[in-house]
């Protein structure tokens, strides 16, 4: 290991004692970087601008200003308690203080007179355990996410299979999926009723791709017969849900709550609330709110799309449908969850639904993280991360600059609004490198040299500058092209991504 | 005089202190450092001042700081203000005071003699 890039951990400590923190710090500042604060009220402060510093806090308990319980408080507040861990180093040896630290999250204690070797031990042990919990929260994370993406996979694999007999895209069930999720979630925020937790709206929205796998059984001539059906035609079509929910009963799963969910969406997602619908004429809430999600997105994206009878109509036009009764009767809170989820609606039908599966395997991640208490450090993470993806986002959308990101795992590009635009690219590609359209971007000469500077970037100079030509608004142009590898912080430093700018060199004549 | 004779004139554990520091240049840079700490400064003004939350934190200092360096004679002392303070017992505390002052100056002259 290089020793200029060994990373030296930041130990705060505050004692009101300028004489206790220089004996701490002439027992540590070989090993460590120390800074000091003479009372609780700079320790939060410090801890405020620091925070992503500082490994460790040795903490005093009798203080001026702010005494060590009220920064405990307070790290318990800002929530810096998960990932930084607290020493306690008061001469206060009174039992019940000492209880009362331990239970406001201090790792340990070290009692006075300071004994060099003790000081040195407990804090060389204190911040390995702590790296050592962030480095298995990384791989429990990265596990969890593995997870989710492979589960989403198969269920878009099946999805395709049983749309590609209707000869459609796939799309639908994956519109479906969305608008479900969509649906459950304002729906949650409105009643408790239906007890729909993080977990309950993920399976509904799982299961909500099978609805339509009993079609699986439905001939495919009358299946896909492009003109009206017979009524003897309409009754075996009508069978697909009720044969549907056979299969769900068959399948060996039936503890599972997933195949529970997907039993009800299958045999009465075209239930309608008024007791009109098939195949068991259910009324109001017998039908269960699975169902009731479903058949609502079912409608929607059947009136969006284009079938052979009709053209797709627009979102406004589908919801005047839908609250007409045009299309049969909805409960009206969900009717209200579907107005007033109107905006994302469109939104969400909008986004490539494999970047959005990937945003949901990234989001199903970070939620089941969050329930596991152990990791709580990785919580506070996440907000964090959280925080940086709102704001990426938002500057990404609002550049007048030609901005792009590129990630390594998974391998995928993304523009400004604008730079997508002027490149006449998507905003978001993934496996750029096979994309025929990222290819035809510049000279192959030029992708070839851009590529090998990328590579022989390191994590001590990052930066790196190169001039070409590129397809902007339609014709090669001179551009300059400014960029910064990312390296991740482990040993060894891994390349991650890249971002940058691109800047156009204007041509003499238009410089003039 | 040796820091031995040092920590014998104030009636504190040389030993003890070298033990946990491990090196007599440290023990002799913070023993230097003692006569600039405050802490008994604080706990006078206070104790004059009739400011006993004030007096109890200094004491409480002077007590870590005297434990820190095996000062044990003003350990002692100190220890017992502080809880004194702690209990709100001031009579008690005012009448310790006299032995803490007594016990800072002994230690404050043997570290001044030896830094001569």
């Amino acid at each position: 290991m290089a020793p200029k890039r060994e990373q030296r951990h930041t130990i705060l400590v505050a004692d009101d004692s300028e004489m206790n923190r220089a004996i701490l710090r002439s027992m540590l500042e070989e090993s460590y970087d120390i800074i000091e604060a003479e009372d609780g009220l700079q320790a939060v402060a410090l801890l405020q601008q620091m925070e992503q510093e500082i490994s460790l806090v040795l903490l005093d308990i009798v203080m001026p200003n702010m005494d060590g319980f009220d920064v405990l408080t307070a790290m318990n507040k800002y929530r810096w308690i998960d990932s930084i861990p607290v020493i306690m180093i008061s001469a206060e040896s009174t039992h019940s203080f000492i209880e009362r630290a331990y239970d406001m999250g201090v790792t340990d204690y070290i009692s006075r007179p300071f004994d060099m070797m003790v000081v040195h031990r407990r804090v060389i042990n204190t911040i390995m355990l702590y790296a050592k919990q962030r480095r298995l929260a990384a791989l429990v994370s990265e596990q969890i996410y593995q997870k989710e993406k492979i589960n989403n996979l198969m269920i878009s694999i099946l999805s395709h299979i049983v749309e590609f007999r209707n000869e459609e895209s796939g799309l639908h069930v994956l519109h479906i999926q969305t608008m479900t999720e969509i649906l459950l979630k304002s729906l949650a925020r409105k009643t408790d009723k239906y007890a729909l937790d993080g977990e309950t709206i993920n399976l509904i929205s799982n299961a909500s791709t099978l609805h339509d796998v009993g079609k699986i059984c439905i001939p495919s001539e009358i299946l896909n017969k492009p003109g009206k059906f017979t009524p003897e035609e309409f009754a075996i079509m009508k069978g697909h849900s009720q044969m549907g929910a056979d299969m769900m009963k068959e399948v060996p799963f039936q503890d599972e709550p997933l195949v529970k969910y997907a039993y009800e969406i299958c045999r009465w997602h075209h239930e309608r609330y008024d007791g009109r619908g098939y195949p068991d004429g259910l009324v109001g809430e017998e039908i269960p709110i699975s169902a009731q999600v479903v058949s609502l997105a079912d409608v929607y994206d059947a009136l969006t799309s284009v079938r052979v009878y009709k053209p797709a109509h627009s979102h406004e036009k589908a919801l005047s449908m839908i609250l007409n009764g045009e299309c049969g009767t909805f409960q009206p809170l969900l009717l209200e969850c579907l107005v007033e989820s109107s905006d994302i609606i469109q939104q969400e039908m909008a986004v490539a639904p494999v970047a959005r599966n990937d945003q949901r395997a990234i989001e199903n991640a970070a939620a089941e993280l969050l329930q596991i208490e152990e990791l709580s450090a990785t919580d506070r993470t996440l907000h964090i991360l959280e925080q940086e993806r709102t704001i990426h986002r938002f500057f990404f959308s609002i550049s007048t600059d030609m901005l792009f990101e590129y990630t390594k795992t998974p391998p995928v590009l993304t523009l400004s609004a604008i730079c997508a635009r002027r490149l006449d690219m998507e905003e978001i590609t993934i496996d750029p490198y096979s994309s025929e359209h990222v290819q035809e971007l510049m000279r192959s000469e030029q992708m070839s040299g851009l590529s090998k500077l990328l590579q022989n970037t390191d994590p001590d100079s990052p930066l790196m500058e190169y001039d070409c030509e590129t397809r902007i608004d339609g014709e090669l142009r001179p551009v300059h092209i400014t960029f910064r590898a990312m390296w991740s912080s482990e040993e060894p430093p891994q390349y991650v991504g890249t971002i940058g700018i691109i800047t156009e060199n204007l041509r003499e004549e238009e410089a003039r | 005089m040796t820091i031995q004779e040092c920590y014998a004139a104030l009636e504190g554990d040389y030993q003890e202190v070298l033990g946990r520091l491990y090196s007599e240049a440290l023990v002799t840079k913070f023993v230097g450092k003692f006569l600039a700490d405050t802490s008994f400064q604080l706990l006078e003004n206070s104790m004059r001042d009739k400011d006993y939350e004030v007096a109890f934190r200094a004491a409480h200092t002077l007590k870590g700081v005297s434990q820190n360096l095996s000062f044990t004679k003003l350990y002692h002392s100190s220890h017992q203000i502080t809880e004194a303070l702690r209990n709100k017992d001031i009579e008690l505390a005012v009448r310790l005071f006299d032995q803490v002052a007594a016990d800072y100056g002994q230690t404050r002259s043997a570290i001044e003699q030896y830094i001569q």
